[in-house]
């Protein structure tokens, strides 16, 4: 039976679950390790939740095709929605199950709605509250992300990127920066534009920053940064570099990209481009081209485009 | 949805499972192109009334005397990007890499006494009780 994926801000059994369930997954470690992994340093274990982590940062420097430096396996490209919404259910049965909860919906941040507020109070929308994500600090010191160096179960950032983009092994808290890179929100005269008229093509040529087209608008690459993009920047702190999976908000800000796709979806058709005639300098954005994962057997962007029978959201109201 | 059980009841087996089978990408993937000391290059292509256009940049970025060597790209807008901030472009590769800075301060913490900077990810902290080996600075 179908789950239903919540606004984070108006369930609170949702907000303690999300919460359960990440620290969970960053105390679960499967086997692998840093060293294999080859992560510089002593070898350490990696924890499901980190390994998520990896999964993303390693699509980041997959360029497709190798010979140009936009589009990668997850990003800048058509794959974006449908890999982002693979990574999504991935993190949602594993958090099923690490809370023994086949009912479990991964909860989303409506954006859009604090976007509304005055940039003053979107820094202290609810989702920033101690029963939500915490707070916005270098390190974040309030909720249940907090790191306490004394307690080898608090939550802690394990696994980061330098600023060459390679992957390192840290132990610290969490940081954010609301606001400090970007004043404000996506507003919902934005999300609404996304469903706009203009907006019925999924994408087109060039299939990069500059295309015109949903995706690369919902991505936020159009006007950008925007809409997915601009949640990033404006969140700041660990939600800036490619290991941005770092902070569970992450997953929050695109389950809300996923609700918009799935909207965009409802209204305009079940439909993706590139098909798979395309060029082969599209490999890896086609239809039926695979999307890779770390943790679990690949999918394809067709496998992506109807979820329905495994959840829907509480609203599809952008 | 797949029927493959690995992807809808995934388990800590089927997990290690497949980071097992995919370790040998997860490395491959951290030799993305990188600049080097010699820079590195973007290619930009467009065509224009039957003309092929070709513009090669290369960009050798320095942050006190250190090579910077993540791979910066030219879209075919001007904008630059980065993939270590990979949700923004810019206008100028100055205004990325004063972003750099700010988004990785630890990289970019300390200068050696022979008055070259760090390299970028050598100033993390290390983990409790581990002693993280420096790199040798040329002279």
């Amino acid at each position: 039976m179908a789950v239903i994926r919540p606004n984070i801000l108006n369930n609170a059994t949702a907000r303690q679950k999300y919460a359960q369930g990440v620290n969970l997954l960053k105390n679960e470690f499967t086997g692998p390790t840093t060293q294999a992994l080859g992560i510089p340093g002593p070898s350490n274990k990696v924890s499901t939740y980190d390994l998520f982590v990896i999964w993303h940062q390693m699509a980041m420097m997959t360029l497709t095709p190798s010979t140009q430096t936009e589009r990668n396996a997850a990003h800048s490209g058509p794959v974006f929605a449908p890999w982002h919404r693979f990574m999504l259910r991935q993190l949602e049965l594993n958090l099923q199950r690490v809370l023994n909860d086949a009912t479990f919906g991964l909860p989303y941040w409506d954006w859009a709605a604090d976007g509304q507020l005055t940039p003053a109070k979107q820094k202290k929308s609810k989702i920033w509250a101690a029963d939500c994500m915490g707070n916005s600090g270098s390190p974040v010191s309030t909720g249940p992300f907090v790191f306490k160096a004394s307690d080898a179960k608090s939550f802690r950032v394990r696994i980061d990127v330098n600023a060459n983009n390679q992957l390192r092994q840290v132990n610290r808290g969490l940081r954010r920066g609301l606001g400090s890179q970007a004043p404000g929100l996506p507003k919902r005269a934005d999300t609404a534009a996304s469903l706009g008229t203009g907006m019925s093509t999924y994408d087109a040529s060039p299939w990069n920053h500059s295309s015109p087209g949903f995706r690369n608008f919902l991505e936020g690459w159009a006007q950008g940064p925007g809409m997915h993009n601009l949640v990033h920047v404006w969140v700041g702190g660990d939600m800036l570099p490619a290991t941005s999976p770092n902070d569970p908000v992450f997953f929050l800000n695109h389950c809300n990209v996923d609700r918009i796709w799935e909207a965009w979806l409802q209204k305009f058709g079940r439909s993706y481009v590139p098909t798979d005639s395309a060029p082969a300098i599209l490999q890896g954005h086609r239809l039926n081209d695979d999307l890779s994962s770390l943790i679990s057997p690949p999918t394809k962007p067709s496998a992506m485009l109807n979820l329905t029978a495994d959840y829907n959201y509480d609203s599809l109201t952008v | 949805m797949s029927n493959d059980p690995d992807f809808n009841r995934p388990t800590p087996a089927s997990i290690s499972k497949y980071v097992k089978g995919n370790q040998a990408k997860v490395k491959a993937s951290q030799k993305m192109k990188m600049g080097g000391h010699g820079g590195a290059e973007s290619v930009r292509e467009a065509d224009y009334k039957g003309h092929q256009i070709v513009v090669r940049t290369t960009y050798r970025v320095e942050v006190d005397g250190v090579p910077v060597t993540g791979h910066l790209g030219v879209s075919n807008n001007g904008q630059v990007h980065y993939h270590a901030v990979p949700n923004l472009s810019f206008d100028s590769a100055i205004d990325l890499v004063k972003m750099l800075i700010d988004v990785f301060p630890d990289d970019f913490s300390g200068k050696a006494a022979n008055g070259h900077g760090s390299m970028p990810g050598m100033n993390m902290p290390g983990m409790p009780g581990m002693k993280m080996a420096r790199k040798k600075k040329n002279g």
